[in-house]
């Protein structure tokens, strides 16, 4: 009778895997992209327009000689252009955004959320009680919570990072932001207080990636909504370290292309 | 020690210096498509975010000692390429290469340093670009025809 009830156990029992909640697959460090042409490409973000016309590029036998670099720049040019048609007239008026005029830059104003959830190097997602997950940047140790209790956005002026409710679907947590505060985008465009993102975190089926695809709606800046890809490798052994001593540069130059 | 600045008219590619991919873009401060080489002696490294400093004292022509800037990418990136507080040491004499300034301040950023025993320290992105070459020629022998 003991055998079987030990067997009938060890049967209901589910795999150390299995037992995994959504959370533990993607709790922890992450940073920087595997060192892949695509995965550099993509180190702040990238789109489908650039992937696809990389990978184009790089099967035509015509472009072997070529440096990489300029497939690279090719590519980009191709992705500048795909997010230019989504944008409205009204964001098309001062985009690309002067990289002079970055406020990061000009006085070390940590990044708004359209920039900050792109930013390079470390990212930790962390359990905070049973309703809230962390995800803390290395880039400005910018700290973001994702409440997961259903609840909604509360009453209350818009903030830099917005306000973020999640939910899991599988092992994908989308996280649905919004009361953005007006601000620049990662992609040299500005945004307003209108701005809703929703983000789909994976992990990969080897556990090694962690693959963001984020999705723009701002009915001020974007014609059709954006979809933008991010790509980070487990980093268990990376550290966050001290973000505490951004000096503004002594001069700046403007009008001169990244 | 003798100054020893040269002034080198290369096309270097904003994605191969040391602060690409940092907080901010580098093209309003530094001159991507111009490097410049000056050898000197460390006065301090700070190894700090968002992105590492070093000074160096770096006589010139006229026996004048000039305090030059480096700026390196942030010690998030560096620390995951190797480096430490201790990678640069005051007092040691390294010949650095960068981008300079647009207006042509004693600053550079960081493309290169050869150490006195001929050691280098390169930025992330150049340590890459033997990976990324890599697989580009698998990629083209995967679609040739073996023999």
């Amino acid at each position: 009778m003991k055998t079987l009830l030990a067997l009938f156990l060890l049967l209901a029992l589910p795999s150390a895997a299995a037992a995994q909640s959504p959370l533990q697959t993607l709790e922890g460090m992450w940073s920087n992209p595997p060192t892949t042409i695509i995965g550099q490409a993509c180190i702040f973000y990238c789109t489908d327009a650039l992937i696809d016309r990389l990978n184009a590029l790089l099967d035509d036998p015509a472009n072997d000689k070529k440096p990489l670099g300029q497939l690279r720049s090719d590519a980009s040019a191709r992705e500048r252009a795909f997010i230019e048609s989504r944008l409205t007239a009204a964001a098309r008026e001062t985009y690309p955004l002067d990289p002079a005029d970055d406020p990061g830059l000009l006085r070390c104003e940590p990044w708004g959320l359209a920039r900050q959830m792109f930013a390079p190097h470390q990212l930790e997602i962390l359990g905070r009680g049973r309703d809230q997950i962390e995800l803390h940047y290395g880039e400005w140790d910018a700290r973001r919570i994702v409440h997961m209790d259903g609840r909604a956005r509360p009453a209350g002026p818009a903030t830099p990072l917005g306000y973020s409710v999640g939910h899991w679907e599988g092992a994908t947590l989308v996280v649905e932001t919004s009361g953005v505060a007006a601000n620049q985008t990662q992609w040299r465009s500005k945004h307003s207080d209108q701005l809703r993102v929703t983000e789909r975190f994976t992990r990969a089926a080897d556990g090694k990636t962690l693959n963001l695809v984020a999705t723009f709606d701002d009915p001020w800046s974007l014609r059709e909504p954006l979809v933008l890809k991010k790509i980070w490798s487990r980093a268990p052994a990376s550290q966050i370290a001290p973000y505490d001593a951004c000096e503004p540069p002594p001069s700046v130059k403007r009008g001169v292309a990244p | 020690m003798r100054a020893r600045v040269v002034w080198l008219a290369l096309l270097a590619l904003a994605a191969s210096t040391g602060i690409a991919g940092a907080h901010h873009s580098f093209s309003a401060v530094y001159d991507g498509k111009r490097s410049v080489t000056v050898t000197g002696v460390v006065t301090q490294f700070r190894f700090v975010n968002p992105h590492a400093l070093m000074t160096l004292e770096v006589t010139d022509k006229d026996g004048k000692v000039v305090t030059w800037v480096v700026e390196f990418a942030g010690r998030l990136n560096l620390s995951e390429m190797g480096w430490s507080a201790e990678s640069i040491r005051s007092g040691e004499k390294i010949t650095v290469t960068g981008n300079p300034t647009h207006e042509a301040l004693p600053r550079l950023a960081f493309q290169r340093i050869v150490k006195a025993d001929g050691s280098e320290l390169v930025p992330a992105a150049a340590q890459r670009n033997d990976t990324l070459e890599e697989e580009r020629r698998e990629r083209a022998r995967r679609r040739t025809p073996q023999p």
